[in-house]
C-alpha cells in the first residue's frame, strides 16, 4: 500500500471478510482463526501482529513473521531455548556484590539487557504481561539482595510461562520474591497470644492471580445473584481459612551474608504450619493434613475454580491486544484455557494462540465499533519499539538504561509497580472522558495525566538523538532514508504502527521533515530523529489497534 | 541525559533529579516576597477556600495510630496487639488533651512518638481534630447485621483498590464521580481558571473527578515545560514544532477515541501548564523543611504554592474554591511493621506540620482543611510481624477552621480477641462514623449549599438519624 492511500477501517475489513466467507467461515467465531483462514501476512500484518505479540517490530522481524507465517511463528517463538540465565547474568556483572546488597542496584539493569536483546521475543512480551499480573516489585523488598530476588522472579516466568498454569502459580506461589513481596515467607500457625496467620498471600492470590472478587460467566462478565447483584466469590472467612495453608514456608537458607537464597524456592517448615481446618471456597482440608500436602490441595482447588480461565483470558487479551474484548473474544480464550483441545486444563501456549490468533485480534472482526477496540501502548513497550529500532546498546555492558518509572521518564518500568496492583488495573475506567459514561476501561490510562504526558515526551526528547551515558543508538539503517521524509514517515508508519497511522499525520509530517535543511552533518540523523519523536508522541501511534 | 542507574533503597517515585536540569527558574527562598504576595490574595473579602485529601495507600493502622494509655485501656491494647504494642513509657508523656472531657468509656488516648510534630496542633494550637472509628457506610450497622449480611454493605470491603474507590467515591473500582470533584463542581463557576479547580499532585483518582470538574495533575515538584514547544529543541525547526503540538494535541475527529482522549489531556497539559509556570515563579513558600525523602512533603509544599497563587490563577479574581488530592504509600504492613509504621508515620507528622507552617506563614491557616483517609484501618492482633486488613480507622482533621483540640465520634468498643460491639474479629473496626459524615461536613464549610449536590457528596446521610458526630467540626 502506498503512504498516500487511504487505510480507513472499512476498506481494510474488506479483504479478510471476504477470504473468510469465501472459507465458508460463520460470522459468529467458535475458534481463533487458522492460517489458511488468515492467509500469509501482509508486511501491515505482521507489523501489527508483532506489537500485540512481541517487544517491538524491527525489518528483520517483519521479514521473519512474513516468510513463516503466523502458525509458523508461534511454533518456532514456542520452541526457543531459554536465553542467557537472566541471574547468572546479573550476578557476571557483579551486582550480586556485598555493596549492593540493602540497594536495588542490578535489577533495571538486567530486565533492561534483557528486554533490548532477547530473540525469544514472545516469551518476553508474555513475561511481561504475567510480571503485571502475579506482580512483584523491587520497591517494596525490604530483604537483602531484593534486587536478585526480582531478577530470579522474572527468570522464573521465563521458564514457566509457556508451560501448564498450574504450575507457574506454584512457581509463583513459592519464589522468594513472591515470598517477601506478599509476605508469605515467615508467616506462622495461630499462638495462644492472639498471633494470626498472615492474610497477604491468600488474598492477594485469589483477588488478583486467579479468580477475582465476583462469579463470572465464560464470557467475563459477573454472574448475577437471585438478587440481582454480582455474586462474591469468597468472603473474610475464606481467607482466614486460606491463609492458614500458606504457613510453615519461608527463605530457603537466609542468614543474610549470600544472595544464595534468591534462587531457591521457599523451604517448608512443618512446625510452624497451621494445625487448624483450613475451610476456602467450599472446601475443608483436615488440619492434620501435612503442610505441603495442604499447599498442593488448595492450589489444585484454586485451579479448578471455574472463574480462572475468564480471569486470566481477559487479562491477557488486555496486555496483548485490547481493552474491551468482548465477551466472545473472553470466550474463546477461556475455553482454550478450560479445554486446549486435549483436554488438558491451563495449557498456556493454547491460551496464548487464542489471544493472538483470535479474529477479534487478527481482523477487528467484532461486535465492537472500530474505535472500541485496541489498547493504549503501555509506555515499556513504546520505549522498547524504538530502543530495538535503533539497535540500542551498552558500551559497557550494564545496561544502565536505568528505572524509568518516574512520570519524568516513562511512568513504567518492569517490576517496579509501585503496589502488588501493577502500575494500571485492568478495570481501570478514565475519567471525565467518554468511556467513563460507556462503562469502557482503558488500564493503561491510569498512569497517563497531565503531568506524565509532559514527561513522557521531554524523555524522548532527552533520549532519542544520542541515548545516555554508556547506552549509544544507531540510525545508521536509517540515515539512507531521510533524504526521502515519506519514505522515511512511511518506514516508522509500517515498523511502529502497521501502516494504522492516518494520511493527514503522514503528509504533515512529510512536509515538515522536508524544512530540515539535509546538508548539516548531522542533517540527515535530524530528519529521522525528529520523525521517530513525532511518531513515538502522537496519539495515532500511542493507540494499538 | 543521564539515566541514573544508581537507585539506592527507597528512591522514592518523585524524586526525578535528571530532568531538573532544564526547568525554570529554581524557587526562590524569599518568604518576605510570599507573605507579600499571600496578604494581596488573603485580604477581609477574599473568599477562598481549599480542601485537601492526603490519602494514606494501603490501610494505615489505626490502632498505633491513637492508642490507649490508662490503666485498662493500655492493658487491654497490649495484650490484643502482642508483637506489635507500643512501649507504655513512650505513650505516657504523649497524650491527647482534647478541650472537652471525652464521653463516658473513652480511654485516655495519646499519639505514638512518630506523630510528636502533630501532638501541639491538637492540645495547643486547637487546629487538629481526631475522628474517631470512621469508614465507609450505607446506615448505622451492627455487629450481627454485619455477619448477617442483613443490611446494605459498602461494596468489595477489605480489598484495597476498591476500598480506596469508595472512600473517595462511594462505588468499587470502576467508580466514575468522587466526591471531591462534586465539591468541585458547586465550586466551579466561582473559579476563573476552572481547569485548576481540582488539582492532584499524586497520581490518578476518582476522589477529584467532578460531572464537569476534572482533575488536572500537576508534577510534585512543580509543574514542567514541555520541551517541544521550544524550536531550540527541535533543531530549530519552527515548522517542526507546530507539527509536533498539532499532532499530539490532535483535534482530528475521525481518531481512535483513545488517542481522542491522549490528545485531551497533552491539551490540558499543554494550556494549563505554561500559565501555572509563569503564576507560580513569583510565589515561594518558605524553604520546605521537611521534603528531603518525604515525597508528601513534597506534594504540599506545591499545593501551598498554587494556595499561595490562587488570586492570579487564570486571570483576574482568580480561584476561590480549590480541592486538591495527594498522598503517600506503604501502609499495607503485613509485615515489617514495627520497623516501617513509625517511619511512615513520621512522614506524614512533618508534611502536615509544614503546610500547618506554610499555611501560617501566608496568613491563610482558616482557608484550607486538610483530613487523612485511607483505604481501611487494620486488625488489632498481629500475625508476628504485621496486621491485616480491616475496616473502621482514626483519621486527622486540621485547619484555622477546624474546631480541633477534640475527638469526634465514638472510641469502639472492643473488648477481647472476638468480643466488642465495634469487633468483627481480631480487632477489625465495625465504623460508627461515615465518610458521608465527613463528606458533608466538609461540603458545607466549603459552602455547598444546593440540597442535590449534597445528597450526591453524601449519599448516606439521611440514613444516619440524628446529629451527625461530626456536626462540631467547624
Amino acid at each position: 500500500m502506498e503512504a498516500s492511500e487511504d487505510v480507513s477501517p472499512a476498506r481494510r475489513a474488506d479483504r479478510p471478510l471476504a477470504v473468510l466467507a469465501a472459507a465458508g467461515v460463520a460470522a459468529g467465531l467458535l475458534a481463533a482463526c487458522t492460517d489458511e483462514q488468515l492467509g500469509p501476512p501482509t508486511e501491515d500484518d505482521a507489523a501489527r501482529f508483532l506489537g500485540q505479540a512481541s517487544l517491538a517490530c524491527t525489518p528483520s522481524d517483519c521479514a521473519d513473521l512474513t516468510q513463516l507465517g503466523y502458525g509458523a511463528w508461534l511454533d518456532k517463538q514456542f520452541a526457543m531455548p531459554l536465553s542467557t540465565p537472566l541471574w547468572n547474568w546479573a550476578r557476571d556483572m557483579g551486582f550480586h556484590a556485598a555493596q549492593y546488597k540493602s540497594t536495588d542496584v542490578g535489577v533495571d539493569n538486567a530486565l533492561w539487557f534483557r528486554l533490548v536483546n532477547a530473540s525469544d521475543v514472545l516469551r518476553q512480551r508474555v513475561v511481561l504481561a504475567l510480571s503485571e499480573i502475579f506482580v512483584v516489585s523491587v520497591r517494596n523488598m525490604p530483604v537483602p539482595w531484593g534486587q536478585m530476588l526480582c531478577v530470579s522472579y522474572w527468570e522464573m516466568l521465563e521458564a514457566h510461562c509457556f508451560g501448564n498454569f498450574r504450575q507457574l502459580l506454584e512457581q509463583v506461589a513459592l519464589s522468594p520474591a513472591m515470598g517477601v513481596y506478599l509476605s508469605m515467607s515467615g508467616s506462622r500457625k495461630e499462638d495462644n497470644s492472639g498471633r494470626r496467620p498472615d492474610e497477604n498471600f491468600a488474598r492477594e492470590l485469589l483477588q488478583l492471580f486467579t479468580i477475582g472478587l465476583v462469579r463470572l460467566n465464560l464470557d467475563g462478565t459477573p454472574q448475577l445473584g437471585a438478587n440481582g447483584e454480582p455474586v462474591d466469590t469468597y468472603n473474610m472467612a475464606d481467607i482466614t481459612g486460606l491463609a492458614r495453608v500458606f504457613t510453615g514456608w519461608n527463605l530457603d537458607g537466609y542468614d543474610g551474608t549470600t544472595p544464595g537464597y534468591t534462587q531457591r524456592p521457599m523451604a517448608f517448615n512443618q512446625a510452624d504450619h497451621s494445625t487448624l481446618d483450613k475451610s476456602f471456597l467450599g472446601t475443608t482440608i483436615a488440619g492434620s493434613t501435612p503442610g505441603q500436602q495442604a499447599f498442593q490441595q488448595a492450589l489444585d482447588t484454586i485451579f479448578a475454580h471455574p472463574n480462572v480461565g475468564s480471569f486470566i483470558a481477559r487479562q491477557l487479551i488486555q496486555r496483548l491486544t485490547s481493552s474491551n474484548p468482548s465477551g466472545d473474544y473472553i470466550s474463546r480464550v477461556a475455553r482454550a484455557f478450560n479445554d486446549n483441545g486435549a483436554g488438558v486444563r491451563g495449557d498456556m501456549q493454547a491460551v496464548i494462540r487464542a489471544v493472538l490468533m483470535d479474529g477479534e485480534a487478527r481482523l477487528r472482526l467484532s461486535p465492537l465499533p472500530d474505535d472500541e477496540m485496541g489498547k493504549l501502548r503501555e509506555p515499556i513497550l513504546r520505549f522498547l519499539q524504538w530502543a530495538r529500532v535503533v539497535k540500542l546498546q551498552s558500551s559497557d555492558g550494564l545496561w544502565s538504561v536505568g528505572d524509568l518509572s518516574s512520570p519524568e521518564r516513562l511512568g513504567q518500568s518492569p517490576l517496579r509497580s509501585p503496589s502488588v496492583f501493577n502500575f494500571f488495573r485492568p478495570g481501570y475506567v478514565p475519567l471525565n472522558t467518554t468511556m467513563a459514561q460507556q462503562g469502557l476501561v482503558a488500564p493503561e490510562f491510569q498512569i497517563t495525566d497531565e503531568s506524565s504526558v509532559i514527561g513522557y515526551v521531554n524523555f524522548l526528547f532527552g533520549i532519542l538523538p544520542n541515548g545516555a551515558a554508556n547506552i549509544g543508538v544507531d540510525y545508521s539503517d536509517w540515515l539512507p532514508l531521510a533524504s526521502d521524509p515519506a519514505r522515511l514517515v512511511d518506514r516508522i508508519n509500517l515498523l511502529f504502527t502497521g501502516r494504522t497511522l492516518s494520511a493527514a499525520l503522514v503528509s504533515d509530517l512529510s512536509t515538515a521533515l522536508a524544512t530540515l535543511p539535509l546538508d548539516l552533518p548531522d542533517g540527515a540523523k535530524r530528519r529521522v530523529v525528529t520523525a521517530m519523536l513525532t511518531v513515538l508522541c502522537s496519539p495515532e501511534f500511542l493507540v494499538q489497534r | 541525559m543521564n539515566h541514573n542507574h544508581i537507585t539506592r533503597r527507597g528512591f522514592l517515585r518523585r524524586s526525578g533529579t535528571l530532568s531538573l536540569a532544564t526547568m525554570a527558574a529554581p524557587w526562590a527562598m524569599n518568604l518576605a516576597g510570599m507573605a507579600q504576595a499571600a496578604a494581596a490574595q488573603a485580604s477581609p473579602t477574599d473568599d477562598y477556600k481549599a480542601l485537601i485529601c492526603i490519602f494514606l495507600h494501603g490501610g494505615n493502622d489505626q490502632g498505633n495510630t491513637i492508642v490507649p494509655v490508662d490503666d485498662a485501656g493500655y492493658a487491654l491494647y497490649a495484650r490484643l496487639r502482642g508483637a506489635l504494642a507500643l512501649p507504655r513509657a513512650e505513650l505516657l508523656t504523649r497524650q491527647l488533651q482534647p478541650v472537652t472531657p471525652s464521653a463516658v468509656g473513652t480511654p485516655t488516648l495519646a499519639l505514638p512518638q512518630a506523630l510528636d510534630k502533630l501532638r501541639p496542633l491538637f492540645n495547643d494550637q486547637r487546629r487538629l481534630a481526631v475522628l474517631l472509628n470512621m469508614g465507609p457506610l450505607h446506615q448505622p450497622t451492627t455487629k450481627a447485621q454485619f455477619q448477617q449480611h442483613s443490611v446494605s454493605l459498602p461494596d468489595k470491603l477489605f480489598s484495597h483498590n476498591d476500598q480506596q474507590s469508595v472512600w473517595q467515591s462511594y462505588g468499587a473500582e470502576g467508580s466514575t464521580v468522587g466526591w471531591g470533584g462534586l465539591i468541585g463542581d458547586a465550586g466551579l463557576s466561582r473559579n476563573a481558571a476552572a481547569s485548576l479547580t481540582c488539582v492532584n499532585l499524586s497520581g490518578n483518582a476518582v476522589y477529584l473527578a467532578g460531572q464537569q470538574a476534572g482533575q488536572f495533575m500537576v508534577n510534585p515538584l512543580g509543574p514542567v515545560p514541555l520541551k517541544a514547544k521550544d524550536a531550540a529543541n527541535l533543531f530549530g525547526s519552527q515548522a517542526c514544532v507546530d507539527a509536533f503540538r498539532s499532532l499530539v494535541s490532535t483535534e482530528q475527529p475521525t481518531v481512535h477515541r483513545l488517542a481522542k482522549e491522549h490528545s485531551a489531556i497533552m491539551r490540558r497539559a499543554m494550556n494549563t501548564n505554561s500559565q501555572l509556570i509563569e503564576q507560580l515563579a513569583s510565589v515561594s513558600v518558605p524553604p520546605a523543611r521537611y521534603v528531603d525523602g518525604n515525597a508528601l512533603a513534597q506534594q504540599l509544599s506545591t499545593a501551598a504554592r498554587i494556595i499561595a497563587a490562587h488570586g492570579q490563577l487564570g486571570g483576574a479574581g482568580g480561584v476561590k474554591r480549590q480541592v486538591f488530592f495527594v498522598s503517600m504509600g506503604g501502609f499495607d504492613l503485613h509485615d515489617n511493621f514495627q520497623g516501617t509504621h513509625p517511619v511512615l508515620l513520621g512522614k506524614l507528622a512533618a508534611a502536615m506540620a509544614q503546610l500547618d507552617n506554610d499555611l501560617r506563614d501566608m496568613g491563610m491557616l482558616d482557608q484550607v482543611t486538610a483530613f487523612t483517609a485511607s483505604d481501611f484501618g487494620r486488625t488489632l492482633t498481629s500475625n508476628g510481624d504485621g496486621s491485616d486488613h480491616g475496616w473502621g480507622s482514626h483519621h486527622f482533621v486540621l485547619g484555622g477552621a477546624v474546631k480541633g483540640g477534640q475527638l469526634y465520634g465514638t472510641w469502639p468498643d472492643v473488648s477481647d480477641f472476638e468480643a466488642g460491639e465495634h469487633n468483627i474479629g481480631q480487632g477489625r473496626l465495625l465504623p460508627t462514623t461515615s465518610v458521608d459524615h465527613l463528606a458533608a461536613a466538609l461540603a458545607g464549610w466549603m459552602g455547598v449549599t444546593d440540597p442535590l449536590a449534597l445528597q450526591q457528596i453524601a449519599p448516606h446521610l439521611a440514613n444516619f438519624p440524628g446529629a451527625s458526630p461530626l456536626a462540631g467540626l467547624f
